[in-house]
């Protein structure tokens, strides 16, 4: 399995798609953490300002649990990469190597065809906020597009980072689960 | 056949009931027809039903109509300040041709109304009555409802938005000293327990919250004739129950907040009238920038006697 | 088709696909959207999105990224060696005291971190050498720092707690204290057994306590006053009226950074890139599989399995005790397999109905759920801070650190019979704190 902080080696393609691929979305890596940031800081400074400055808080909490979701999807790409999503791999280190390599293909297909089904369905959900002009239903009231856009884009980049994953496994690059055969 | 109805609330709740009883009934009435209710959010999540009613994935949800203000913003209206004076008052706006605008724009959302119904709340806090404008001035307030908010905040309060679910927590600690909602949602949140002062919905209440039992139209629409009836029948019968009950669950809440040993106050007519100037200066105003047609439906709904 | 042979076919196909290898968020999504695509048409599989977007969509959530951070921050300094190094030399009079001194690190630092990895990671990296240094056997400083590790989720804060708290719409900062007591029991226990086992490996010498001057004893308590003050601050902003327990979070998350980077000297840009990375790796797995779960939730609700479910075990009529029992056996056999988020979010619908019926307290059953938890992350084939411990003591073999992490899970169960005994435990401090519910 692969554990959060258990430091498995992250093999990098030699590809050139694989690489752009991962560049991309270690970009995105950079910017899940800046606004898990940017978050951080808001909420310090709704404290402040309501605790200390007896002041009005109408954007904070609703713009943090946006830039958390923000944060999430599109991260979701760079924790693929780092092998980050917990899974449980009975199957697969059960398998020879040859079924296991069908295994592989397998799931990974299987997760290819979840995301485009939620990219899809995502882009449909952004594309009818902003036709209709969608906003939230509070005082803010901030356009809803623009946190629904985090959606397809955060699932277009793993759907990217997971056929990146598909080349390296054909072209031998990394074995199937990352289990190397004895 | 059968129809899938969500809500946000506990099986207890007021609004649990009128909906079970148009389940009831309509089972009763033998036209081969049930409503499987999902409630306390076990479907959609309490601000999400809208949209999948709209859209024909759910069939029936009963909820606070202003929820879905930020796709409607005509909704809103349901919710502002000092427009609905009374539960009598509520009944007759619910017939006034008001509500037949709000109703032609959720059938143009493919939506429409079975079960009309207002609830009535108030405010709680842990230091001072509130009654009048000035009693809010530098707290800080949690209110339920857009307008609410811009009210409170011409008024000088303090503005905190955060989950329901941590209102009780925050008033508690005085993270929050006061609050804005319902009768029923004050006892649900236990706030007797910590509230030093009462304002209930009493002669002359403030708050009034519309919270209609909605059907997708095209699902109605497709429903035999003998159905339809038995919906509408079952529905005119839960209609005038959740007038009488909603009346009585402000009464409710004056007992537990009475039992509690919390003060209870009251509003008065002059400082209704203030709330109500200030509202007209404030979230009237917004209400009228934000909507096309905004004063034609605010005017609409002022002239209802 | 009957909602409980449908329900039985989503548990059977839910394994198989869990156990195919594919990432437990993914798998949960697939699940899902094959049940509602077959059995409720493609309308729900347009709700997806939404209901992916609606289960994030809360402030509460907030807090699960922010705890992470305070533990990936203060793990990345060498505080928590301080923490252990300063414990030994008060304890002086304590037998065993490295082995007592790390477990009691790794309560502390847990009232750190909202994660059991970064409390493993924080107290292991420099206590499970030092302890194999001092003559302790491999199996039990290993088994100590994974078994301490979990505390990391019972000693608030706690992402555990915190999922628990979403899903069954209970107070947090409840839950929070319901943990403190029982955390505080289960250190006390782990600590009577390593202080047994280390006896019974016939190595008593290690056990004879150091001594060590007043002078030494002093000159290390500038090195975990920082630490302490910011416990203190957090206890602060939480229960003392300046913020919510969801908006302490980002207090804590800040107070921590600052004290890895002034005090420790965190400051280069790498370091800390080390720190956000880990963090939003961690946190942006354990969302991911939250808003999964919402999505396989709400199948389960929609084609009326959940509720079918509650039914069917309320009509029971069971023993609420055996009833209790059988909760727990479930909890562990799925603990066993399945990341705690998971667990959690895919069972609380069906849980709560039957707790409520059977009148448990919520508060009390949080921290049952959260212990057989903890059982799941020392045991095959999933367990995370084996797996954490294997990488940061590479020299001890998988086999001694699962060995050796068996006897703390038998202390687990004995904490659960504790509990089931003297449910006050964990009711106790809430009800003084906050009121009685
Ligand atoms: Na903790
Ligand atoms: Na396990």
């Amino acid at each position: 399995m692969s554990a959060p902080i258990a430091v498995a080696p992250v093999i990098k393609g030699e590809n050139a798609f694989v690489r752009a691929v991962e560049a991309l979305t270690t970009f995105f890596g950079w910017i899940a953490a800046a606004l898990t940031v940017v978050a951080l800081i808001v909420t310090c400074q709704m404290i402040f300002v309501r605790s200390f400055l007896g002041q009005s808080t109408i954007w904070q909490t609703e713009a943090v649990i946006y830039l958390m979701i923000a944060a999430t999807t599109l991260g979701l790409g760079y924790v693929q990469q780092m092998r980050g999503h917990v899974n449980v791999d009975l199957i697969p280190m059960a398998l020879g190597p040859r079924a296991r390599r069908v295994l592989a293909y397998a799931v990974l297909l299987a997760t290819i065809g979840v995301s485009s089904l939620i990219a899809f369905y995502s882009w449909d959900l952004w594309h009818q906020a902003f036709e209709r002009n969608w906003k939230s239903s509070t005082v803010w009231a901030p356009p809803l597009w623009v946190p629904y856009l985090a959606m397809p884009l955060g699932f277009g980049l793993f759907l990217l980072q997971l056929v990146a994953d598909l080349v390296k496994l054909a072209t031998g690059t990394e074995p199937p689960f990352g289990i190397k055969e004895v | 056949e059968e129809l899938r109805l969500s809500h946000q609330f506990a099986p207890g709740d007021l609004r649990h009931k009128v909906a079970q009883m148009v389940a009831d009934d309509v089972a009763a009435a033998n036209v081969d027809l049930t409503i499987k209710i999902f409630p306390s959010g076990s479907l959609f999540k309490a601000t999400e039903q809208y949209q999948p009613l709209s859209r024909g994935q759910l069939d029936m949800t009963v909820l606070p109509l202003s929820y879905a203000g930020g796709q409607r913003p005509e909704y809103n209206l349901t919710l502002m300040p000092g427009l609905i004076k009374s539960h009598e008052h509520a009944a007759r706006v619910n017939a006034s041709p008001f509500m037949g605008e709000i109703e032609r724009i959720l059938n143009e959302d493919d939506v429409m109304t079975l079960v009309k119904g207002y609830l009535a709340g108030g405010f709680a806090s842990v230091d001072g009555c509130i009654t009048k404008p000035e009693d809010v001035k530098g707290k800080t307030v949690r209110a339920a409802g857009k307008g609410f908010e811009e009210m409170l905040q011409a008024a000088g309060a303090s503005i905190a938005s955060m989950p329901s679910s941590e209102t009780y927590n925050a008033m508690q600690q005085h993270v929050l000293q006061a609050l804005n909602t319902s009768s029923s949602s004050f006892v649900s949140f236990r706030l007797q327990e910590l509230a030093k002062c009462y304002t209930p919905a009493a002669d002359v209440a403030l708050w009034f919250m519309y919270q209609p039992l909605l059907v997708n139209k095209t699902t109605f629409d497709k429903l035999k004739p003998e159905q339809q009836e038995a919906l509408r029948a079952a529905s005119a019968k839960a209609e005038a129950y959740y007038l009488e009950e909603a009346k009585k669950e402000d009464a409710a809440s004056v007992e537990a907040f009475k039992a509690a040993g919390v003060e209870i106050a009251q509003m008065t007519q002059a400082d209704f009238d203030a709330w109500k100037k200030l509202a007209e200066e404030s979230s009237y105003k917004q209400f009228v920038k934000d909507v096309p047609d905004g004063q034609k439906l605010l005017d609409m709904a002022l002239s209802v006697e | 088709m009957d909602p409980l042979t449908l329900g039985l076919l989503v548990a059977v196909t839910t394994i198989v696909v869990l156990f195919s290898g594919i990432s437990v968020a993914v798998g949960l999504l697939l699940v899902a959207a094959s049940f509602l695509l077959i059995f409720d048409g493609t309308r729900s599989l347009e709700m997806i999105p939404e209901i992916f977007f609606a289960d994030l969509n809360s402030f509460t959530i907030l807090s699960i990224p922010m705890f992470i951070i305070m533990g990936a921050a203060v793990a990345s300094t060498r505080a928590g060696a301080d923490l252990f190094e300063a414990l030994e030399r008060w304890l002086t009079r304590v037998p065993g005291g490295l082995v007592v001194s790390n477990l009691g690190a790794c309560a502390l630092f847990a009232a750190l971190s909202g994660s059991s990895p970064a409390t493993c990671a924080a107290i292991g990296k420099m206590g499970i050498p030092e302890m194999q240094k001092r003559g302790y056997p491999d199996g039990v400083a290993a088994g100590a720092i994974a078994a301490g590790g979990t505390l990391g989720i019972l000693i608030p804060p706690s992402v555990t707690m915190i999922v628990y708290g979403i899903a069954t719409e209970t107070s947090i900062g409840r839950l929070f204290l319901a943990g403190i007591i029982p955390g505080l029991m289960l250190t006390a226990l782990f600590m009577g057994w390593a202080i047994f086992a280390t006896w019974r490996s016939g190595n008593t010498a290690v056990l004879s306590p150091r001594s060590y001057s007043l002078r030494e004893r002093f000159e290390i308590m500038p090195r975990i006053l920082p630490f302490l003050l910011v416990i203190v601050g957090v206890l602060y902003s939480m229960y003392g009226g300046i913020a919510t327990t969801s908006e302490t979070a980002a207090v804590g998350a800040v107070l921590c950074l600052l004290m890895a980077i002034t005090i420790y000297r965190l400051w280069n840009p790498r370091a800390i890139w080390g720190v956000l990375r880990d963090s939003t790796r961690e946190s942006v797995m354990i969302l991911f599989i939250m808003a999964a779960a919402g999505v396989f939730a709400y199948m389960m609700s929609s084609l009326f399995i959940t509720q079918s479910i509650a039914q069917w075990i309320a009509g029971l009529e069971v023993n609420r005790w055996v009833l209790m029992a059988l909760i727990n056996l479930f909890l562990l056999v799925a603990g066993f397999f399945l990341p705690p988020v998971a667990v959690i979010l895919m069972t609380a619908p069906i849980l709560m109905p039957i707790l409520e019926a059977a009148q448990f307290d919520p508060y009390w059953f949080a921290v049952i759920l959260t212990i057989n938890m903890e059982v799941g992350l020392i045991t095959p084939p999933v367990g995370l801070n084996l797996f954490v411990i294997n990488s940061i003591a590479p020299n001890i073999s998988l086999r001694t650190i699962l060995l050796g992490s068996a006897p703390f899970v038998g202390c687990m169960f004995a904490a659960i019979v504790i509990l089931c005994l003297f449910p006050g435990l964990a009711t106790w401090l809430p009800n003084l704190v906050m009121g009685p519910i």
